[in-house]
């Protein structure tokens, strides 16, 4: 199921870019990440307008009042806050539903580079099982690896002095902080527990992703790099970017106070 | 620590496992590979090199002590005339092994990726192809002699003539490189990669499947095309040859045989399913193993003398190996308590199966 409706389809459509523009995969992975992000920004448009709205609505007096006069009665809390929801006419559902959906896309996009790039003999075997039959797969194979200085099939080492750097890794990591830093809402209520995951997230995600950098394929850290690059502009885009977030010392400006000024 | 950060360190780890385990999953993989002597099988298979008993099937030992499932064997181990067995993992080291006691004699360690292919073995020397692009050539004692650098990763085991060594690449190229200096003697492009093993024929001709499902013979004087025939898909593995017939398998599960002298077809067989190993000539008949995971014992003329289903989660892409009046077959794609290598009577009987030892 999982391999028909995505796998399948987005390694086909990875293949056919990589074709057309005349065999070069470090262009096709980062042409088929705008693609992806293109098809899913409006997803990702109604997310952010979702977190915002959701901001907006924890900084309010309105809002904290309710935490403070029902802060020992946990369901009396809850009805309030529905009740409350339902005035302001916010779906809670509105800034994680989106997101929810892109995950899937994102390990299919994942999944099906790995797939295209075909680095071993049991992979190349399922790579031809899985391209549609109008490839001539014989065609294809083998892909251009070849990317800048790297092989996109191999995990990525500069070597300088004897020393294997992994830039890519590095690259990968900066870019992860700072996305998640540029377009983290700014919160000041201490009890924010969706600013507390964005935090954790901004620490968390480079390590892992850095990581993953690190030991897998490089054409896996292209697509996190363009990845995280096309979703800074997607931010920048919609006016969303808050690249202050970025210079240390900076307290959060709280969204409705800017609106309110 | 704060109730809060748990519960957010609980969010976010499930999503770190599932971001492991997407990962996990591109773990790169391929099938077993063996080789025998008068005594024991040797099987590349998985996280170990084993070596069987032929006559119980029982494990003699295996190496390394201790396995890592991310750095697993699955070249062709080789025997060398001086008493060592050669094996190059996935970790990107080639190995020397005591055959007896599976003792290390020595290690080469300058390759940047995974070995796929089997070492060649001639003119006292070790020929060992890697996915880096390199042709490495080590003397006896694994001292590295010369590199030769082709287009693209090398999956097959070279073939020699004595003076020249042969190899295709996934770039569509075949090379003739010189024996001892590792200079280049030519080099000719084919219509697809080549996956396996070129096979050097009698009339100084050279045997080359392609992924472009074309079956090539080629002139080792100047790499010159003599004929080439299509198959009806993908040729994976290596021809092999009686001295005067060819016999490969393609993607359709066609079984062709044809004249080593200008490929004229004798024949073709549809088996059940894609062919992935090279046919083996085993006594006086071909077994061939298919990836719906039967063996076929088929005579000369191309009738099937045998079909022998192992299982429907069994795959067949190990090429199978004659030992004595065994035939050996390594399936592939099992449960963790389904044998990795079985043998097989000149009937098709099972005499024993191997399952490794936890």
């Amino acid at each position: 199921m999982w391999e028909t409706i995505i796998v399948t389809p987005f390694t086909n459509v990875l293949l056919y870019i990589y074709k057309l523009i005349g065999g070069n995969f470090g262009v096709a992975i980062i042409l088929f990440t705008i693609l992806i992000r293109l098809i899913t920004h409006p997803l990702m448009a109604s997310q952010i307008k979702g977190s915002t709205k959701m901001q907006e609505m924890q900084n309010s007096k309105e809002w904290q009042d309710i935490q403070k006069k029902y802060k020992d009665d946990k369901e009396k809390l809850a009805q309030e806050q529905m009740k409350y929801y339902k005035e302001i006419g916010y779906n809670p559902m509105s800034s994680c539903l989106p997101s929810l959906i892109q995950i899937p896309l994102i390990f299919g996009l994942y999944q099906s580079i790995m797939r295209a790039l075909a680095a071993s003999p049991g992979q190349l075997l399922i790579l031809t099982r899985t391209v549609y039959s109008f490839f001539h797969v014989g065609d294809l194979v083998p892909l251009n690896s070849r990317f800048l200085w790297m092989n996109l099939g191999q995990p990525e080492r500069v070597y300088m002095f004897g020393y294997g750097i992994p830039v890519l890794a590095v690259i990968v990591a900066i870019t992860t902080y700072v996305q998640s830093k540029v377009t983290m809402p700014a919160s000041t209520n201490p009890n924010d527990q969706g600013a507390m995951m964005g935090k954790m997230m901004a620490v968390y995600m480079p390590l892992l992703l850095g990581y993953f950098a690190l030991t897998f394929a490089s054409g896996l850290s292209v697509y996190f790099i363009a990845g995280n690059l096309i979703g800074i502009a997607q931010y920048a885009l919609l006016g969303k970017v808050n690249w202050r977030a970025l210079l240390p010392g900076q307290k959060p400006v709280p969204a409705l106070a800017t609106r309110k000024k | 620590m704060n109730k809060k950060y748990l519960v957010l360190i609980g969010l976010f780890l499930p999503l770190a496992v599932v971001l492991s385990g997407c990962a996990a999953g591109l773990t790169a993989t391929a099938w077993p590979a063996m080789t025998a002597d008068a005594k024991t099988a040797y099987l590349a298979g998985g996280p170990y090199v084993y070596a069987v008993n032929l006559q119980t099937g029982a494990q003699v030992w295996r190496f390394p002590a201790s396995a890592s499932s991310a750095n697993p064997f699955y070249a062709t181990p080789v025997l060398s005339p001086d008493g060592q067995l050669i094996v190059g993992g996935f970790d990107k080291k080639l190995y020397s092994l005591n055959p007896q006691t599976g003792a290390s004699n020595w290690q080469f360690t300058n390759a940047h990726d995974r070995y796929f292919g089997g070492v060649l073995v001639a003119n006292n020397m070790i020929y060992a192809p890697n996915a880096d692009y390199n042709l490495y050539a080590l003397d006896m004692k694994g001292q590295l002699q010369w590199t030769f650098e082709a287009d693209q990763s090398i999956w097959g085991a070279p073939a020699s003539d004595g003076t020249n060594i042969y190899f295709g690449t996934l770039g569509r190229k075949v090379y003739a490189v010189d024996a001892k200096t590792g200079k280049q003697v030519w080099m000719q492009v084919l219509d697809g990669a080549v996956l396996g093993s070129p096979l050097f024929g009698s009339a100084n001709d050279l045997f080359v499947g392609t992924y472009g499902g074309t079956l090539y013979a080629l002139n080792t004087a100047d790499g010159k095309t003599l004929w080439s025939k299509p198959a009806s898909s993908w040729i994976w593995a290596g021809p092999v040859s009686d001295g005067t017939n060819l016999y490969v398998g393609d993607a359709n599960g066609k079984l062709i045989a044809s004249l080593a002298s200008g490929g004229s077809k004798l024949w073709e067989k549809n088996l059940n399913g894609a062919i992935v190993g090279s046919p083996c000539i085993c006594g006086d008949k071909l077994v061939v193993g298919t990836e719906a995971g039967t063996v076929y014992f088929i005579d000369p003329s191309g009738k099937v003398l045998q079909t022998i289903p192992l299982s429907t989660t069994m795959k067949l892409y190990a090429t199978p190996l004659a030992a004595g009046t065994l035939t050996l077959v390594a399936p592939s794609g099992g449960a963790s308590t389904d044998p990795i290598l079985l043998a097989l009577d000149g009937a098709g009987a099972t005499k024993w199966s191997f399952i490794p030892p936890k």
